[in-house]
């Protein structure tokens, strides 16, 4: 059960939607990547059968794909549902159309729908609709999952649900794609996480602990020169730079809500708005955490003041909900959780 | 192309249930029933008002009900679900098909009843009837899978309504109009020749051409059908 994409590359008229890229997704892995809308309904159409790249291949268990035959479940972002069938008739229904060996119960409980058992489609709320998609999908039982925005709109219960279900589903040694808008689920539901645009494939790093050591010397080095300097100053300075068009703006520590590092750059959230920063991650952290501030995952750093929540997904995966108006989630990495633990005394 | 009858049953079954709850659709089938009966007490019983009944009921049931079905698939982004599960081009046609030919010969039955008509020759008439329905049905298809909602799909079939319930009534107009000629060859008026020629007992071998002229309408609806199906599983 292997998704392999060769050299693939899509044009459209003369823009390049996507550069040739490699990737390989195999069983036991999910694999998110966070694309923007037209990329990820490319990926789509590509996967469907419904439309062909420009170059290169998208092969299955090695073979070239063709959606029907191939055994991949698609979990669509827009779905259609029977308004008018309960919940457990359109189990029923999805059950017999895929010759399933599936329990439709078991499915029902896995999604936690079964108070909702002979309630009607058209009467569920939207994240309970959800919920009934992926049972359909479990009943399915593809070999492999190509997931459309998940989580987009979910309560948190769905959310955690679907996180349950996904971590389940790669314990059985199923192959997932997911494809997203949003990083922040990228980074919670995926264990490699990459990035897709138009200058092609980036992966985005999620382990906290290797790549580290090897960057560390690098950044220091450049540091040391104007870190001499700094000391001479007499008055110790302690706002933060942006860049805004041509003009620098400065910033209070403790107006930040978040920073989040993108394509080396990092970006500092205030407001609901993005600055980007002169420095890098790294440095803002140093910098920040004498006010409390927090390097919660490899690509964000966190203002501790504005964290409202935090939510355990599944054992290995965290948010963290910010107390700003968006209510913005941001990933906490496990190894994180167990420090952020220490500092707020709890064991 | 293998057929699953399993997977046949389920979607009929589907069907089956989303149809009795849906009101705005299945009251239609009554109108036939009711229009029976009140002839029927009127004392209207000629061949031509019972066939007329008969056509009304392939209109409404077979090809009205049947494109209702098939445009809230598409209109409900369902019909991709269908495409994209193993079952075949003939499993999803045939099992959203047999619904709508289920209705049509118990709305046909019924109404025969309450409109008491009684073929010399049962066999030869319900062997018409079946194959017209075939007919009616792929055109209620053929027009769903064109409609792109189910409003849309409750108007386009209101030709077919016209031409082919009530067609019949302009075929003596033909020696004014020779281009009404061509209703002759219609499925409609070659059922009510079939069933004229029951009633004077003539024998089978002179109706084999007008079987065959309902045998290609199918044929060629069936094939449009299929056609106009497996292109839209590619977009």
């Amino acid at each position: 059960m292997v998704l392999q994409f060769k050299d693939a590359e899509k044009q459209y008229s003369d823009n390049v939607i996507f550069p040739s890229f490699n990737l390989l997704v195999a069983a036991g892995d999910i694999t998110a990547l966070h694309t923007n809308v037209n990329i990820r309904q490319q990926l789509m159409d590509l996967l469907l059968g419904t439309s062909t790249l420009s170059n290169g291949e998208i092969t299955f268990e090695e073979k070239s794909l063709s959606a029907k035959t191939a055994g991949i479940g698609f979990f669509f972002l827009e779905s259609g549902y029977y308004e008018r069938l309960s919940v457990i008739e359109t189990l029923r229904f999805h059950h017999n159309l895929h010759n399933s060996s599936q329990s439709v119960d078991d499915v029902l409980q896995s999604v936690q729908l079964l108070s909702k058992r002979s309630v009607k489609a058209g009467k569920l709320n939207h994240s309970e609709r959800k919920r009934l998609q992926l049972a359909c999908l479990l009943l399915q039982n593809p070999d492999f999952y190509v997931l459309e925005e998940p989580d987009q709109n979910l309560d948190h219960e769905s959310k955690r649900i679907l996180f349950s279900v996904l971590h389940g589903l790669r314990e059985q040694n199923k192959g997932i794609l997911v494809l997203t808008g949003n990083m922040e689920s990228a980074v919670t539901l995926g264990t490699d996480v990459f990035r897709l645009d138009d200058k092609g494939l980036h992966r985005v790093e999620t382990a906290d602990e290797e790549p580290e050591a090897s960057e560390e010397p690098a950044i220091h080095t450049e540091e040391e020169a104007p870190l001499q300097p700094e000391s001479l100053q007499p008055v110790r300075f302690e706002k933060i730079p942006t860049k805004v068009n041509e003009k620098i703006v400065l910033f209070d520590p403790p107006e930040i809500d978040y920073i989040e590092s993108s394509e080396g750059q990092s970006f500092l959230h205030i407001k609901g708005e993005a600055f980007p920063s002169y420095f890098t991650l790294t440095e803002l952290e140093d910098r920040l955490l004498p006010f409390g501030f927090f390097r919660c995952h490899r690509s964000y750093i966190v203002n501790l003041q504005k964290v409202r929540e935090v939510i355990t997904w599944t054992k290995n995966s965290y948010s963290l909900v910010l107390d700003d108006a968006a209510k913005s989630k941001i990933p906490l990495s496990k190894t994180k959780m167990v420090s952020l633990k220490e500092m707020l005394g709890l064991k | 192309m293998n057929v699953s009858i399993k997977r046949m049953s389920a979607i009929f079954q589907k069907d089956l249930k989303d149809f009795s709850r849906n009101l705005a659709v299945s009251v239609v089938i009554f109108l036939p029933l009711f229009i029976a009966a009140i002839y029927s007490r009127m004392g209207v019983d000629s061949l031509a008002s019972h066939y007329m009944i008969f056509n009304m009921t392939f209109a409404l049931t077979a090809t009205y009900v049947q494109c209702c079905l098939i445009a809230e698939e598409k209109e409900k982004n369902t019909l991709r679900g269908l495409m994209l599960s193993p079952a075949s081009t003939a499993d999803i046609l045939g099992g959203k098909s047999l619904l709508s030919f289920v209705l049509t010969m118990l709305i046909i039955f019924f109404s025969a009843v309450l409109a008491e008509y009684q073929p010399a020759n049962i066999a030869i008439v319900a062997l018409a009837l079946v194959l017209s329905s075939f007919f009616y049905i792929a055109v209620g298809t053929l027009l769903g899978l064109w409609a792109k909602s189910v409003m849309e799909s409750s108007v386009i079939v209101l030709p077919v309504l016209g031409i082919f319930s009530f067609g019949s009534f302009a075929v003596p107009l033909a020696e004014q109009y020779p281009i009404l000629k061509v209703l002759v060859y219609f499925p409609n008026h070659q059922l009510f020749e079939i069933a004229t020629k029951v009633e004077l007992g003539t024998a089978i071998g002179s109706m084999w051409s007008h079987f065959a002229i309902i045998l290609l309408w199918t044929l060629v609806a069936v094939a449009l059908t299929v056609i106009v199906y497996r292109k839209q599983t590619k977009d």
